[in-house]
């Protein structure tokens, strides 16, 4: 399963990549987050819950980031397990500066799922993950427009 | 041969019971202190299970046990081989897998059990399975059949080379010599993909224990009540009169439920017994998906010479069939697929070639067709294509082949399914084809009526297509039938019944024999307390196998009823009629007696019998064929289809059916239509659809579509008979018949509709997106 997308940040680059870096943002970003534990500066654990349509359920998931050229780009590792099923991804963040101080965020990746969202869930898991992956977004460029005013 | 109850449209016996909800399920059963069971299944399709953790499971208030395969310990081994052994064709590579009741090590498909809890009710063990922790290490998946056998894929067995679960070649005559003197060589490659038999009943199973007795009692959704009893005993090391199993009403086999053992079936009795408590397990339409047994993946590459005007020369066939992760039911479904890729036709030179291939993917065992329909979309769409490259008409090209009525008994010189010699017994192939032509206006059709619609810029079109079935193989089965005090009569036999019609149409057999109401016949299938013999419901075989054995038995009766009355009534047996429940002398009305005065008679409570006598009216016959009789059919469908959405109305549906000697054409024609239903659902509807890790997507109804109701057409149904030589009633199976042909027939009807699209379909189930892409591509190739 692929995932792909873009977004536009109301903010310049670095400080954008000071938000995706923080464990405590990330955490009020993503939907649904739980917990968000550092393990090291490129390894995170957590919990979120997530509702793919008949189901919802809490993965306990692994982020781990690697080929790291801040505030440029990286690349994702996740892990997730939980009671309606599992996932595993791959994906790669790369960003560039815009014009008046915007910065462009290009994602990109391939996830492969198992258990109930794959087989009940997979008409909507792309819908489910790019709305979350919006709300996330959004979210994130909220902070970011209050960190600046 | 009396006629006067075989052949009537008498309505069934178990309707009434059926209808007003008194029929008996697995899930009616509920007994005092029952516990319930729920399976803890991987998500995985291909994992090595790093640890196990049930202990929070366990402690889950309300759950008696939890067990895994480490718990299980010796008990935890694989089923038996279904159908063993191999066939002894030469050279055949056979290599049995079987399933186990929980997996201790590695996960082969998604669905297997790892642990199982067993709870005072299943809303508690199913929360329970929450609480189970499994630390999985995930491998590369075996998903796709072709790639399953390239040297360098993972291992679904790693203590095999390979995923070569079997290979066999088949031949007749030369093949290689047929090819040589051929004026055209047609070669093509087919894909055919899975679906699921989605019966409305899912399966289930419910043990007792009864220590003081020592006796295990099993309800169970099976085809094959009589094996589950003997295989039962055997692994918990029981007598086989200590092990009763009950197949009650059961809504819908389809093949799947004559699978054994599944895992549930070895783990239920196990833990009742274990427990000693009673133990109920209903599988849940998701666990349906994963864990019951799925078919039809297969890939062939075909080949096909014929002269110029038609004749078929020879076929050479290469097919890779899937197995998915285990292959407990041998050959039997890939047999069937070589048995019929040369259909209905006179081919004198055969090469066929299977291998079987080992996936990460939900066994597959055969389902209503069982290998047949492969053969048939081969050998349809290969005719289809030759006469559009001979510029012959489709069905003329199908007339100058179809084999002869005076060919019969035609031997191929290959094995069938159950490694008999393939042998079609009988037929009038072309009068059936004559009848469907006649019935569906294919001449007028394609003269007056397509040319009009055509010019309306409307897409119908026309299918005709023929196919035959290999029904009623061995080994055998057997039936008791009994005149009861009453002067009703009681017959049992070990098969089990799926919504047959099985207590009418035998009871209809019987009836006639012994002159009694169709209604006072009480049949009693698939219970092992009443009848100790038999192999199951497969096959398109009970109306043949056990309806001959049903025979058998109830002339045996009437000799017997015949001889004592004969004595009673002081006449000759020959002046002695059977009828309206009594024994009557032909010419003198008033001297008779009922069958219930002569039950009593040779069932004496006191007083002397003759030494040798056999108490009571009663006998029991057994039927086993040396090889299956062949049923033979056509199929006609004109369709509409809306080049924009790909959307289909069909407009006629005709079936032709040879199925010898009807018993109840009411059953019969019941047979079809859902046959025709499975069929259309194979050819434009169902498909489970497989990721590349072999996840299955559409697990559940919301996302596998059926077809309902209202999209299936009115079907007529006409009727030829040709009597098999082989048994007393010349009977032939059709329990799959309406499902063979089907995705066939339609993508003829496809082709022929949208004939400006230079279409060829090579590839089944369709549905409307797929057709769309590939009409497309087509048309701009």
């Amino acid at each position: 399963m692929k995932l792909s997308g873009e977004y536009v940040f109301d903010g310049p680059r670095e400080e954008v990549w000071k938000l995706v870096r923080d464990p405590e943002v990330l955490m009020k970003c993503m939907p649904g987050t739980q917990t968000v534990n550092k393990i090291s500066d490129s390894e995170f654990t957590g919990e979120v819950t997530v509702r793919i349509g008949p189901f919802a359920g809490v993965f306990a998931g692994r982020v781990i980031i690697s080929d790291e050229v801040p505030p440029q780009s990286c690349t994702l590792t996740i892990e997730g397990t939980g009671k309606i099923g599992f996932l595993q991804g791959v994906g790669a963040i790369e960003m560039t500066e815009l014009e008046g101080q915007k910065t462009l965020m290009k994602y990109s990746g391939e996830a492969q799922i198992g258990g109930k969202v794959a087989s009940v869930g997979q008409r909507l898991f792309d819908t489910v993950s790019k709305s979350m992956m919006k709300q996330g977004l959004d979210t994130l460029n909220g902070f970011l427009k209050s960190n600046a005013a | 041969m009396d006629k006067r109850l075989i052949g009537k449209r008498v309505v069934r016996n178990e309707d009434p019971r059926l209808l007003t909800g008194q029929a008996q399920y697995v899930d009616d059963v509920n007994l005092p202190n029952m516990a319930h069971a729920a399976m803890f299944r991987s998500e995985y399709a291909h994992a090595r299970i790093r640890s196990i953790d049930v202990s929070k499971a366990r402690a889950h208030s309300g759950v008696i046990a939890v067990y895994t395969a480490e718990d299980m310990g010796a008990d935890c081994y694989p089923g038996p081989p279904l159908v063993s052994p191999p066939p002894t064709v030469k050279d055949v590579i056979f290599n049995s897998r079987r399933q186990v009741p929980l997996v201790k090590d590695k996960i082969r498909h998604a669905g297997e059990i790892i642990a199982v809890v067993i709870a005072e009710t299943r809303y508690i063990a199913e929360d329970a399975l929450d609480l189970i922790e499994i630390e999985y290490e995930p491998l590369p998946v075996v998903a796709d059949i072709e790639k399953a056998l390239e040297p360098n894929s993972p291992l679904v067995h790693d203590d095999l080379d390979s995923n070569l679960a079997a290979h066999l070649v088949q031949k007749k005559g030369d093949y290689e010599s047929a090819r040589a003197s051929a004026d055209v060589i047609i070669q093509r490659r087919f894909t055919i993909e899975r679906g699921t038999a989605a019966a409305m009943e899912n399966r289930g199973i419910v043990a007792q224990w009864d220590a003081k007795s020592e006796a295990l009692t099993v309800w169970d959704t099976t085809q094959a009540p009589i094996p589950i009893r003997n295989g039962l005993a055997a692994r918990l090391g029981l007598s086989e009169s200590k092990v009763r199993v009950i197949a009650p009403f059961i809504g819908g086999g389809f093949g799947p439920k004559i699978m054994m053992f599944y895992s549930e079936e070895m783990l239920v009795p196990w833990l009742a017994i274990k427990l000693n408590r009673p133990v109920k397990w209903i599988e849940d339409r998701r666990e349906n998906f994963y864990a019951t047994t799925q078919e039809r993946g297969q890939v062939h590459e075909v080949e096909m010479a014929f002269t110029r005007d038609g004749k078929i020369l020879g076929i050479k066939d290469d097919f890779i069939h899937d197995t998915g992760a285990y292959d407990p039911y041998g050959l039997t479904t890939p047999l069937n697929t070589q048995s019929h890729v040369m259909g209905g036709y006179d081919i004198p030179n055969f090469t066929s070639e299977f291998r079987v291939a080992f996936t990460n993917k939900t066994i597959v065992t055969p389902m209503r067709g069982a290998g047949r329909p492969h053969g048939i979309y081969v050998i349809e769409r290969m005719m289809d294509i030759a006469a559009k490259e001979l510029g012959i008409d489709r069905v003329e090209i199908r007339r100058r082949n179809l084999i002869k009525p005076d060919a019969f008994p035609y031997e191929h010189g290959i094995i069938d399914q159950a490694f008999a010699p393939l042998i079609f017994d009988s037929g009038n192939y072309e009068a059936v084809l004559n009848e469907t032509l006649k019935a569906v206006g294919y001449e007028k059709f394609i003269k007056e009526e397509q040319p009009r619609y055509r010019a309306e810029g409307r897409r119908v079109g026309i299918g005709v297509l023929p196919f035959i079935e290999t029904t009623g193989v061995g080994p055998y089965e057997g039936a008791r039938v009994t005149v009861e005090a009453s002067g009703k009569i009681a017959v049992a036999t070990g098969v089990g019944t799926q919504g047959q019609g099985h207590f009418t149409s035998f009871a209809q057999v019987v009836a006639e024999q012994l002159g009694v109401d169709v209604t006072d016949v009480r049949i009693t299938t698939g219970d092992s307390a009443h009848f100790n013999w038999g192999t199951g419901t497969f096959a398109s075989r009970g109306a043949v196998v056990a309806g001959n054995a049903m025979h058998a038995a109830a002339t045996m009766v009437r000799k017997k009823i015949l001889k004592l009355a004969s004595k009673v009534l002081n006449a000759p047996e020959e002046e002695l009629e059977l009828e309206d429940g009594m024994v009557r002398v032909a010419d003198i009305p008033q001297s008779s007696i009922s069958l219930s005065d002569l039950a009593a008679l040779a069932n004496p409570l006191r007083g002397a019998v003759e030494p040798g006598t056999e108490p009571g009216l009663e006998a029991t016959a057994y039927y086993g064929p040396q090889y299956g009789p062949t049923a033979f059919g056509v199929h006609a469908m004109i369709a509409e289809i809306d080049p924009e959405t790909m959307m289909i109305k069909i407009l006629r549906y005709v079936v032709t059916e040879d199925c010898g000697t009807i018993l109840n054409p009411l059953i019969l024609e019941g047979q079809i239509h859902g046959g025709v239903a499975l069929g259309l659902g194979n050819a434009y509807y169902e498909k489970l659809h497989f990721d590349e890790n072999a996840q299955l997507l559409n697990a559940s109804f919301m996302d596998y579509l059926l077809v309902g109701s209202t999209e299936m057409p009115r079907i007529e149904v006409h009727h030829l008979e040709t009597r098999s030589p082989l048994n007393e009633l010349g009977t032939k199976g059709v329990g799959e018949a309406g499902a063979i042909p089907v995705p066939a027939l339609f993508a003829q009807t496809m082709e022929d509709a949208l004939y400006d699209y230079n279409l060829e379909i090579r590839e089944t189930p369709l549905n409307p997106n797929r057709l769309f892409e590939i009409a497309r591509k087509e048309k701009t190739a």
